[in-house]
């Protein structure tokens, strides 16, 4: 068929290449273009994109809001992604445990009794856990400003319950802002990743954890040395789409902080969002797009660096 | 290799009839909006974000006008709040599609607005209505102010609200407490409104959010004597009564305990609060004055925030109606039209009803209808009253920016990460370099 028609192949990919070329490629490039010129909408001599050479990059830099965003995206991404992917990987656990099927269903095999409940309670946690995932962002951060209320707020009662005696204006407080956002968009993910775990312990080979059985392997022994290193691609895969949406998701921002109090909680697509929108400084948004971009890039690329080797 | 030809040519036909589709996409985004000969289709986009049942009131408005001109139809776009319109406006008019005719956008807009190039000044249409300046004068000079620009009107006040104070009037009355005059009996008085039980506060005397705070600071700079802002290019951050007024917002929560302290994410929560009797006193929105009145078992009462030079200070706030750019003359004209239609006295006064929006036009308050429900609600009347010392909302050159600086340092002082002074001359300084460009 080759042979025959060599046109063949490229034709099928024309739809979706000439849509990925309109709608990734096309905007990518003019950002990058536009990211070395003075465009400012507001300002009727700027209005016209004048060149400034790396202008826009040499401001950023030097602007002490646009390191403190930096600042708080690299905190929220390096402690929300391991705290995702690991609660993900936890619940999907304890939900196939309960489930009494597979692999870790060893756990259990003392008590029947609790496998029998485990299996009743386990439709009810699947769909706790996974809730949070199917509402918006805006009701989730919604949700969690009342939550997050200060004195009668749920979250507020139940540290307080807890034994917690500190500052409760978790969206005013400058210590607290970011970690409100970041509470926020974990519970509203983790159930997300855990489906990609639950999918993936459900496809483990059971005769490699019979086997592991028989030869005496506890519970502990059989997820460090089987089932982590059996998820691992699935581990890949979760990770960096978790690292994509850490970057991507802003609508709680929107709702909780709007970025404050003085820019603690401003993640970088929120603070692209106001130099774009409300500062109308198109120049400065396309250098921030481009340097999203390239974060975006070496993480995801540093994730499967690191992965693959590992394999070999 | 029959089935291989077919399976080519199916490929084939699915990859052409894909381009196809995307070619007639491309085209039908491309196309103007096909208006018959004479007939005028136009949309207005409008932020439904607000404690009122808009759209319906909106859709009414827009049924009423197209009874009345067949030849134009209008189709209401609602989106989520003031910054979600002017997003929407401004990626459709820079993708070159077809914007909204009509706009209602924030008063402040003004200046981004008109410098790029996103909305038309209405001269012209005015000059060729039969009563144009009788019809610009009626429009209360407090809510005009940030119509103007270059000596051009930009827009027309129609959703407007004001800073002001909803205070629990049943528990005033209980505590024997007069209503305050100024900033000392002010503090007082919310002092004495908080109540404590075993160290926790049960009732604080009252909640001033500071999430979103220029807009409820303002009335304290203005009723100290100095606005936050001057001109196109001013700003007064740290003129040493704007200090004060900050000083005095951060003693009320530290020296007085009358209010929480820090940064007060309360914007969305502090109505609950108050119509709950869990809070005394806010300060909030005039807006929210018919959601308030519905959901308290209590008498509000409704007035400026007490001052020091002034016997009261508020600011007005709110959205007005833009026309965009880029129109043909008949859909300018239409938009207009329906501008002048929905700020009719007796709409505006049935609008005012609904929302608890303030009355924009003199004559509208003078409506039967507005005055009935003064009679029937005072605070709506107490909310105009309000207005009576206010000046105007912080709108200048630069908007986003200037506000950000204020809005970060403003906190910061809150927050206690640096004083008064020392937030408001940071702020000054920064706020001057962000103006260079425009001076």
């Amino acid at each position: 068929m080759n042979r025959r028609n060599p046109l063949l192949p490229y034709l099928l990919i024309t739809p979706t290449l000439l849509f990925v070329a309109m709608f990734t490629i096309f905007p990518l490039l003019s950002s990058i273009i536009t990211s070395f010129y003075k465009q400012r909408l507001n300002i009727p001599k700027f209005r016209e994109p004048v060149w400034d050479g790396l202008g826009n990059y040499r401001e950023l830099l030097s602007d002490e809001v646009f390191r403190q965003v930096i600042s708080n995206t690299g905190i929220y991404v390096l402690i929300l992604v391991p705290l995702c992917v690991a609660a993900a990987f936890l619940l999907a656990l304890m939900l196939h445990a309960g489930g009494g099927e597979g692999s870790t269903a060893v756990l259990n095999r003392r008590s029947r009794n609790l496998r029998r409940v485990g299996k009743r309670m386990n439709g009810f946690y699947r769909t706790a856990f996974f809730y949070p995932t199917v509402i918006p962002m805006v009701s989730a951060a919604t949700i969690w400003m009342f939550f997050f209320t200060p004195d009668y707020g749920l979250f507020n009662r139940f540290l307080l319950f807890l034994g917690y005696r500190g500052a409760q204006n978790w969206a005013g407080n400058p210590d607290l802002a970011l970690a409100a956002v970041l509470i926020t968009a974990f519970w509203k993910s983790a159930g997300y990743y855990m489906i990609f775990y639950l999918a993936g312990l459900q496809n483990l080979p059971k005769q490699v954890f019979e086997a592991a059985v028989i030869d005496g392997a506890g519970p502990l022994r059989l997820l460090v040395s089987i089932t982590i290193p059996l998820l691992k691609r699935t581990t890949l895969f979760v990770t960096t789409i978790a690292f994509i949406g850490t970057f991507q998701s802003v609508d709680h921002v929107f709702v909780l902080t709007g970025g404050g109090p003085s820019d603690r909680s401003s993640l970088l697509l929120y603070h692209l969002w106001q130099v774009r929108f409300d500062q109308l400084n198109v120049g400065e948004a396309s250098a921030i797009t481009v340097i999203l971009v390239l974060l975006l890039l070496f993480f995801t690329v540093s994730n499967f660096i690191f992965n693959e080797r590992g394999e070999r | 290799m029959k089935r291989e030809t077919m399976y080519v040519r199916t490929g084939v036909l699915i990859a052409a009839a894909l381009l196809l589709g995307t070619g007639f996409l491309f085209a039908a985004g491309q196309a103007e909006s096909p208006a018959a000969e004479g007939n005028v289709e136009i949309s207005i986009a409008y932020p439904v974000a607000v404690d009122a049942p808009i759209a319906d009131i909106l859709q009414k408005y827009a049924d009423e006008f197209q009874a009345e001109n067949p030849e134009v139809t209008i189709t209401p776009v609602f989106s989520g709040g003031y910054t979600d319109v002017k997003t929407a406006i401004q990626t459709s008019i820079e993708g070159g599609g077809n914007a909204p005719a009509l706009a209602v956008m924030l008063a402040t807009d003004l200046y981004d607005l008109v410098n790029a190039g996103y909305v038309t000044a209405m001269d012209e249409l005015l000059a060729a209505m039969p009563d144009g300046d009788a019809y610009i004068d009626d429009f209360l000079p407090a809510f005009m102010g940030n119509s103007y620009y270059e000596g051009k009107t930009y827009s027309l006040p129609f959703q407007r609200s004001a800073v002001v104070l909803y205070y629990n009037a049943d528990l005033f009355r209980e505590e024997g407490i007069a209503l305050p005059t100024d900033w000392d009996s002010f503090a007082q008085a919310a002092a004495a409104l908080t109540v404590r039980k075993n160290g926790q506060v049960t009732r604080w005397g009252l909640e001033y959010s500071s999430d979103w705070p220029y807009w409820l600071f303002q009335p304290l700079a203005i009723g100290n004597g100095k606005n936050i802002v001057g001109d196109e290019t001013t700003v007064y951050f740290n003129a040493p009564e704007v200090v004060e007024a900050l000083q005095y917002y951060i003693d009320l929560s530290r020296v007085y305990k009358a209010m929480p302290e820090g940064v007060q994410a309360s914007w969305g929560t502090s109505t609950g609060n108050f119509a709950a009797g869990k809070t005394a006193m806010i300060m909030h929105s005039s807006g929210s004055m018919t959601n308030l009145l519905g959901s308290s078992d209590f008498e509000v009462g409704v007035m400026g925030m007490p001052g020091t030079v002034k016997p009261y200070a508020s600011v007005p706030g709110g959205g007005n109606l833009y026309i965009t750019s880029g129109l043909s003359d008949a859909e300018e004209q239409a938009a207009f039209d329906f501008a002048v239609f929905l700020t009719d006295p007796e709409r505006e006064a049935e609008f005012s009803k609904a929302t608890g929006y303030i009355v924009p036009r003199y004559s509208a308050a003078e409506t039967k209808t507005m005055q009935d429900y003064f009679a029937d609600v005072p605070q709506a009347l107490d909310a105009m009253k309000a207005l009576e010392y206010a000046e105007k909302e912080l709108a200048l050159q630069n908007l986003g920016e200037v506000r950000g600086i204020f809005h970060k340092y403003l906190q910061s002082a809150i927050n206690g990460e640096m004083s008064a002074q020392e937030a408001m001359d940071t702020a000054q300084n920064l706020a001057d370099k962000a103006l260079e460009d425009f001076r």
